[in-house]
This record gives C-alpha cells, structure tokens and sequence, in this order.
C-alpha cells in the first residue's frame, strides 16, 4: 500500500492517496444528493486516519467549496438552484453566525457553552431527524388512504410555511425556480436564525438549511437541495480563503479529496432526478439520526467509535445513493427501449 | 407632477426588478461573508513552516513554497484551484455522464 502513500507538505505527513479519494466520494455523493456540505463526515474520517485537526476543518472547507461548484452545476442545469432565494437566505445566515458567535462568547463568560452547546447539538440532531421522520411517515400513510380510498392525491391543510409565505411585508418577491412568492424577510429571517443555530454549534449549518427551505420557506426538496449547495458553495469559497490565509490547509490533501468528491457529486447530484423529495427527506432523516448517535458518542469519550460510525455510515449511505441512480439509470433505458414515456422512481 | 409620478414609477420599477436586488444582494452577501468570518473567537497563532530540505522539484515543492512565503497568496492560490478543479472537472463528468444516455435537463420538482 505504499505506493499509494503521498507526502503532505503542509501537515508533514504521510496520507494515503485511496483513503483520500474515498472520503470525497463519499461526500461529494452525499453531498450532491442531500445539499449539505458534509464537514461532519470529513473532519472525524481525516482524525480518524491521523490527520492532524488543525488542519483537517480547513483543508475540508476547501475541498467542499469546490466539490460544491460541481454539484452546484449540475443541480443549476436540472432547474434545482434559485440564486434569488439562495442570496437572500445568506444575508440572513451571515448576520445570524456573527450573533451565534457573540452568543457562545457571552455562554462562554458564565462558563455555560461547554455544557449547553454539547447537548444541544444532539438534541437538535434528534429534533430534526424526528421531524423529518415524521413528516415523511405521516405523508406516506395519508397518501395511501387517499389511493386506497380511490380520491385524487391531496395537498393536505396549510403547512406551516405556505402560512409564513402568506405574511405580506413587503418587499415581496417572486423566487421563480422554488415557485413562491413571500417577503423578502422570510428567507432572510429563516437565514438569521439557521446562522444563529450553525454558529453556536459549530458547524457549516447545510443540514440545518436544508430542512429549513423546506418546511419554513416551502421549497420543493430538489430545489431546497440545490440552493443550499449554491451557499454551501459561497461559505466554503470564503472559508477555503480564510482558512488558507491562516496556513490551515493541507492543499494537496484537499486536491486528492476533490478528485473523489467531484465523481461523487456528481452520482449523487445525478440521483435525485430517480427518487421522489420524499425519499430524500427520508434518506436525510436516517443520515441525521446516524450523526446525532455519532456525536453522542463523541460525547462519551468514545472517540473511535464516534468517528467509524460516522464514516461507515456514511460510505453505507453512498452506496443505496449510487445504487439508485444505477436502478433509475437502468429503468429509464428499458422504458426508452420500450418506448414508454414515463419512468417512475 | 406628471413627470415626478413618472420618476416614481421608474424608480419603483427598477427596486422591484431582480437587475436591481440581484447585484446588491449579492454584493451583500460577499461583504457579510467577511464581517461573520472576521467576527467570533480569534484563531490561536499556529506557526508552522514546511521543510522543503529534502523536497525535489515540482508541483509539491511550489506549493511549499507559496506557503512558506507568502499566506494571502496561498489562500487565493487555494480558492483559485478547488474553484478551477471543480469547474473543469465538473463539466468533464457531465459530459461522461451526458454519454450514458441519461436525460439530463430541467427535472419535475416531483414530491
């Protein structure tokens, strides 16, 4: 395996090439299906091979601004990116980190933010899994009824973002990829308070996001999948520049981890044309929940535990990522070759 | 009066048009990213140098280099790489994937 050995000038070590490759395949297959910038993937899998973490939360940084520009692309090209929308929300996002961050300093000062902030992010994680969850199972059960009962698919009673899309304060403005008209203030206010909850966790906050276009601003999955990586692709410019000027990226590192995530990416990017928005959330939800045991562990001191449930998680959830776009690659050909006009997920 | 109400809807006109909000927005959003990067806990200095000693020329020993000298440079050397790799390496597979066959246009936001 030496051969596959590279010397990284930066972090003084020696990595190996392969493991590099499979880290960025892995996220930029997550991360191109889910719209999250996976740092929470990245930065335990590099510890974990003994990547020193002074630089392991830049170098990734880095790479995911680039493998997000691929996914950025391509989701721009499948209608799934409303620049518009995505703008407004990282107004909002940057005001509410730099509030996040005054607030974990005024934590810090009463000696609270290692407690508070530790079990909140797990209890945050099992929120947002649970909701997700819950979302999806309840939305599959009235669907089935409704077949069942033989009635037309419903669009349910007013969720709580059509009721936020319907507060008039204007400006109002049109978001033409999501197809909704709200208050500028909505994406911007759901934006600050994302920024406020990333911040004080710290974390990127894509998985925060993602779920927030979706059930506070009303986004169509795809789309909320597609924004979020246009501003996952921003923060990690930003980042890659200022983690840089710091001397906290292992370049090279990043290189080879890009090589991966970009083919990564892209598949993953590529799957979401095969699996219905509820699937996805489906997907996310298990994906949250399997964070939240892997930071809950963190929290127990089981360090190695923490960072191999997460990487095995991780590559285990590639794989079903990639083995639906094969399934919905070789559907689609048959139903060409048949000369029917429809594939279903 | 006539043509003040004009101006007005000129005016009014143009701060409803995406021309508009769209470069401001954006100038926005890329000034905000540096006062919340700048904002927070500073980093704690960590001085490292590369040993580029028994280094042999290349690509490697270049970057070396740049990080040794000179750190803005190397973090616009960084953004101006993961930027050029991913766009290039981007429209190469979706080309590769183009092949497949696979039909990749605007999709159904399909729930």
């Amino acid at each position: 395996m030496d051969i596959f050995e590279i010397y990284l000038p930066v972090a003084g070590m020696h990595f190996n090439v392969l493991l590099l490759l499979l880290i960025g395949f892995t996220v930029g297959v997550c991360g191109g299906f889910f719209g999250i910038g996976g740092a929470w993937i990245v930065t335990p899998a590099l510890n974990i091979f003994g990547f020193p973490m002074a630089y392991a939360i830049g170098t990734d940084l880095a790479h995911m601004g680039g493998k997000s520009i691929v996914s950025t692309m391509r989701h721009g090209k499948f209608g799934n990116v409303d620049v518009r929308l995505g703008v407004s929300m990282i107004i909002g996002t940057t005001i509410g980190m730099e509030a996040g961050a005054q607030l974990v300093m005024w934590l810090e000062r009463l000696g609270l933010a290692e407690d508070y902030i530790r079990k909140a992010y797990v209890v945050f994680l099992a929120l947002i899994g649970s909701y997700v969850l819950y979302d999806y199972i309840s939305h599959t059960r009235q669907q089935k009824a409704l077949e069942a009962a033989g009635k037309p698919a419903d669009p349910g009673a007013l969720t709580l973002a059509q009721k936020l899309q319907r507060l008039r304060i204007p400006p109002m403005i049109h978001f033409k990829a999501s197809g909704i008209t709200c208050s500028l203030w909505l994406p911007i206010l759901v934006g600050f308070t994302t920024g406020i909850v990333a911040s004080v966790l710290g974390v990127g906050g894509g998985f925060i996001r993602m779920p927030a276009l979706v059930y506070l601003i009303g986004c169509p999955t795809l789309v909320a999948v597609g924004t979020d990586l246009f501003e996952v692709m921003i923060t990690g410019a930003y980042g890659a520049f200022t983690f840089g000027a710091k001397g906290r990226v292992e370049l090279i590192a990043a290189m080879w981890m890009l090589g991966g995530a970009t083919i990564g990416a892209q598949l993953g990017t590529v799957a979401v044309k095969y699996v219905r928005g509820y699937f996805i959330r489906l997907l996310f939800a298990v994906t949250i929940f399997i964070a939240c045991a892997s930071v809950l562990l963190k929290q127990l001191d089981l360090n190695m535990a923490s960072s191999v449930t997460i990487l095995v998680a991780g590559i285990g959830i590639s794989l079903v990522i990639v083995g639906l776009l094969v399934r919905g690659i070789v559907q689609e050909r048959a139903a060409r070759r048949s000369g029917a006009t429809q594939v279903e997920a | 009066m006539r043509q003040h109400s004009k101006k007005v809807s000129w005016t009014a006109g143009r701060l409803a048009s995406g021309w508009f909000w769209g470069p401001l927005l954006t100038a926005w959003a890329v000034a905000g990213e540096a006062i919340a990067a700048g904002g927070g806990k500073p980093v704690t200095k960590l001085v490292n140098v590369v040993d580029t000693r028994n280094m042999s020329p290349g690509f490697v020993r270049w970057v070396a280099d740049v990080y040794n000298t000179n750190l803005w440079l190397y973090g616009l050397l960084v953004v101006g790489i993961m930027a050029g790799m991913g766009i290039f390496f981007g429209s190469v597979f979706d080309r590769l994937i183009a092949m497949l066959g696979i039909n990749l246009g605007k999709l159904d936001h399909h729930e």
